[in-house]
């Protein structure tokens, strides 16, 4: 096997292909290309909403996500071989998904039915902020909520979410939201 | 250095990040968010459409790239280190772009400020022929287009983009478009 890129300085390769880079740096474009997604997702939101209002907008995001959040889950868990039905298992592919670099959150499992989850400084709230509008009601309200329970319904669809905490945040505090996975016996 | 994983099957690590996961996993993902990234996009245009009509779905998807086609240049050459002003230096982002692993493509240098880009079986094309309204003259014939340009002057704004061949395509070929990329010095 020949030796494996770091980059792609040097001269153009007709056969260059993303299978000659090495691991950290496949790690880094990964990385780059999660952020990407959140920037083209928010750049439509961002235009969408100046041509037609934010009413049109979320209504659009709405329909988007809640298409692409299943598509999202099916291919993270058959890629990475996560199944099961209990909030663990929610929790391995909340963990997986590409959103995975955009966000500061942590994971607490309290046991295989139970689970925590803390957001801090959303980079999609912390917009939202600086935009100064309520918008995070929309947002983090109702579209996040609605999928983080078809995220957990896609499981099992006994599993209970409750929101601990949502915007607005407090001033000077990093949580952005916190949510309650619950699956009763 | 820990062992790396090939998957996230198993028991709940609440320190598991895809830093863990070996290479030929990690090209796997890429594919997968290379797929979410044009899915993405595909679903805010169709989405803004159903909603408000193909004209202001077009004028927002133009108003989108126009932003992302340069940031998406740019922001490859500096992950990859990809440095120069020539066709060359083009050629070699556009085949590592976040959109390249969804896209059949053969890239020809012919010398440093010459070269050809060719995609085959483009799923966007595939989509608007499946569709049969006749989108492509606007999404392929008017953005791509601007935006081929707008991409190769993300490097030098000397270099010209010419369309060699553009959809329709004829009956059996599998060619989609056909660009010459050529900088006169």
């Amino acid at each position: 096997m020949s030796r494996l890129l770091k980059d792609y300085s040097g001269p153009f390769d007709p056969k260059f292909s993303h299978d000659m880079l090495e691991r950290e740096t496949l790690l880094a474009i990964l990385k780059e290309n999660s952020d990407y997604l959140r920037k083209l997702d928010g750049q439509w939101y961002v235009t969408v909403m100046r041509a037609c209002g934010n009413d049109v907008a979320f209504e659009c995001d709405v329909r988007i996500w809640e298409k692409f959040i299943l598509y999202e889950l099916k291919n993270t868990t058959r890629l990475l071989n996560i199944y099961g039905d209990d909030v663990a298992t929610v929790v391995k592919a909340m963990q997986a998904t590409p959103w995975m670099w955009i966000h500061d959150r942590t994971f607490e499992l309290v046991n295989s039915n139970h689970a925590i989850i803390t957001y801090r400084n959303c980079p999609t709230q912390v917009y939202i902020e600086k935009e100064g509008s309520d918008r995070y009601k929309q947002i983090c309200h109702v579209l996040e909520r609605k999928l983080f329970e078809m995220t957990a319904h896609y499981f099992n669809p006994r599993i209970k979410v409750t929101a601990l905490k949502l915007p607005p945040r407090e001033k000077g505090s990093k949580v952005s939201c916190q949510w309650e996975y619950k699956l009763e016996s | 250095m820990a062992q790396q994983r090939s998957d996230y099957s198993g028991p709940f690590d609440p320190g598991f990040s895809q830093s863990q996961l070996s290479r030929e996993t990690l090209g796997k993902l890429l594919t997968a968010y290379s797929d979410y990234i044009r899915k993405v996009d595909g679903h805010w245009y169709l989405s803004v459409m159903k909603r408000c009509g193909n004209d202001v779905a077009f004028e927002c998807d133009s108003e989108v790239w126009e932003e992302m086609a340069a940031y998406t240049i740019r922001e490859t050459c500096r992950l990859l280190d990809i440095r120069g002003d020539d066709v060359e230096t083009f050629l070699k982002a556009m085949q590592v772009n976040p959109w390249t692993l969804t896209y059949k493509c053969k890239i020809e240098l012919v010398n440093k400020d010459h070269g050809f880009i060719t995609f085959y079986d483009c799923p966007t094309l595939e989509a608007l022929e499946r569709e049969g309204g006749g989108r492509w003259e606007s999404i392929c014939n008017d953005l791509e287009v601007r935006l081929m340009e707008v991409k190769a002057h993300a490097v030098n704004p000397k270099i010209k983009s010419t369309p060699v061949k553009l959809p329709p395509r004829e009956p059996g070929s599998d060619l989609c478009c056909r660009w010459e990329l050529k900088l006169e010095r």
